[in-house]
């Protein structure tokens, strides 16, 4: 029996907004066999579909996607959409996009967590749908501490990212162990007959919470998951300090990556959403507030040696961590 | 946040006589918590907390030293010499230690060479702690020279300390009888530098030292005084 790609929560539940249901493809391959994908609520749509100019009443709530304004109930299947549509092109485009930095920032992030050093840690990977988080965390354990019984359950709501990872660690040692299972949830609303509170020594999201329609509720899961002394890690673009150098990273994100996306994915539209998201989240001081307001203990307000936050590559990227005390 | 990192450092003060300044007395904090935890902090937790490697160990380091600077209120009179000595016999329970921690703190990561500034911040530190216990009125050049010399005659005291505990109260003593030496050498060297705002010859310079070393003596008119 190999993993096989988990639903959590009620048909109703993954649904999403009504009005976006529609056929979905059954794709007749291994994946589809363990994951029936014409069940699926959702399907892929055009942009100009997705950009609403509704202008809502005073009682609808609002958020960000990317620079527009959208109802809070559609940015889930906003984001959905584009992460279908960059599934299967996704590694690649983040080399080519970040011309492979993207690596090092993920490979310094699993590194400073060291998994496995005092022993077998039970890890939960959020918005980890291609799975290159899991297999770091797995492969550093492994070859630094001799550890096989670490494990990590690969948690995303998107399942074509969550196909992509599966069919990355079929190509591993992990495959068909139970070091690793994919699971097709909310960040936000984690079932607790699936994600039993008090239940892992580490989680994880890397490049994900951005994409959360409500950050606090998705640490609040987190806070709800992790063990007692267990440990918060968020890998996250992030504010750049440096004036010079946020003007050529601006330059970089607005004029290339789009063209990118063009060229390489055929979908200028979904990394136009993701360059904007990044200049939406909250700086590296409001985030780590609102860790702190979930409940988690950081260090202090600032970046750096006992600080709640390191900065990568001048803030471009950001690595927050907090401890469930 | 930053309150449950430091409640969690004040806690691990106490483990550090049986556990040393080290991650692990950090990580057994949460098991003295009001509601303990099961068991303690992980490797990561204690990374993310206080900092990766010996960081973590700096940071606690760090805390023990400002505890001690809070124990100095609490010597038995308002004297130098009985705040000093507190601050020492803060040091007892964990002198052994002392050589270790001290190593630590002047050694970062990634500099290749010994780095003095935690050790003279350390010194300046407790010399301006134990002034203001004492209600040090010093102003202008003196309050330099009153907290150089306090710092010098400490740092002298716990280094000797670190060799002979014992007798580190009567060698805190002893350099405390001549202290006045010291703060009139550090007195004079600021003033010199400062010569160039007096008329700069040999005469006018010797008037200087003359009031530094005879106190009491009336100041010379400058004006009277026949160049050499």
């Amino acid at each position: 029996m190999t993993e096989k790609i988990e639903k959590s929560g009620s048909q109703s539940e993954r649904d999403g907004v009504q009005s976006y249901r529609g056929k979905a493809e059954y794709r007749n391959s291994d994946f589809g066999r363990f994951c029936d994908l014409s069940t699926f609520p959702f399907t892929r749509f055009t942009h100009s579909v997705t950009q609403s100019n509704q202008q809502g009443s005073s009682e609808t709530k609002t958020t960000h996607f990317g620079f527009q304004t959208v109802p809070e109930e559609a940015k889930e299947s906003l984001v959905k959409n584009v992460f279908s549509s960059v599934a299967s092109s996704y590694d690649v485009m983040n080399d080519a996009m970040s011309l492979g930095v993207h690596r090092l920032w993920k490979d310094d992030y699993v590194s400073s967590l060291r998994p496995g050093r005092k022993g077998p840690l039970r890890c939960i990977d959020l918005a980890g749908g291609t799975g290159d988080i899991a297999l770091r965390i797995l492969d550093y354990a492994r070859e630094n501490y001799a550890d096989r019984e670490t494990s990590v359950d690969v948690v995303d709501i998107n399942a074509e990212m969550l196909k992509e990872g599966y069919k990355r660690f079929k190509k591993t040692m992990y495959h068909n162990t139970p070091q690793v299972r994919f699971i097709e949830s909310n960040a936000q609303a984690l079932p607790e007959e699936q994600f039993p509170s008090n239940t892992y020594d580490l989680y994880t999201i890397a490049f994900g919470i951005r994409n959360c329609t409500s950050i606090p509720d998705v640490l609040k899961e987190a806070y709800r998951v992790l063990k007692p002394g267990g440990t918060f890690a968020c890998l996250e673009f992030s504010k750049v300090n440096n004036p010079l150098l946020n003007m050529l990273y601006d330059q970089w994100s607005f004029s290339v990556i789009p063209i990118m996306g063009t060229v390489l994915a055929g979908d200028r539209d979904s990394y136009q959403y993701l360059v904007e998201s990044i200049r939406k989240f909250p700086s590296q001081p409001e985030f780590a507030q609102m860790i702190a307001d979930a409940g988690f203990a950081t260090g202090g307000l600032h970046e750096g040696k006992g600080g709640a936050w390191r900065d990568l590559w001048g803030g471009i990227a950001s690595v927050h961590t907090g401890v469930k005390v | 946040m930053a309150g449950v990192r430091t409640r969690l450092l004040q806690l691990t003060l106490p483990l550090v006589r049986s556990h040393g300044f080290t991650r692990h007395a950090l990580a057994q904090s949460v098991l003295a918590l009001p509601a303990p935890h099961p068991e303690p902090l992980s490797d990561t937790a204690v990374s993310a907390l206080f900092g990766e490697g010996d960081e973590a160990r700096r940071t606690l380091i760090e805390a023990w030293l400002d505890e001690g600077r809070k124990q100095m209120r609490h010597a038995p009179s308002r004297s130098i010499k009985d705040v000093l000595a507190a601050r020492l016999r803060y040091n007892e329970s964990v002198v052994d230690l002392l050589p270790e921690a001290f190593a630590t703190l002047v050694t970062p990561e990634g500099i290749p060479f010994v780095d003095p500034r935690p050790a003279l911040s350390h010194a300046a530190k407790v010399a301006d702690e134990a002034c203001n216990v004492v209600n040090d009125q010093s102003v202008g050049p003196s309050w330099y020279a009153r907290r150089t010399s306090i710092a010098a005659i400490y740092t002298a005291a716990e280094l000797h300390q670190l060799t002979s505990p014992k007798t580190a109260e009567d060698f805190l003593s002893s350099l405390l009888e001549s202290s006045t030496k010291v703060e009139s050498a550090v007195l004079l060297r600021v003033v010199v530098s400062f010569k160039h705002s007096v008329p700069r010859n040999m005469c006018s310079e010797y008037c200087v030292l003359y009031m530094l070393i005879h106190k009491t003596r009336p100041r010379p008119r400058l004006d009277k005084i026949e160049h050499s």
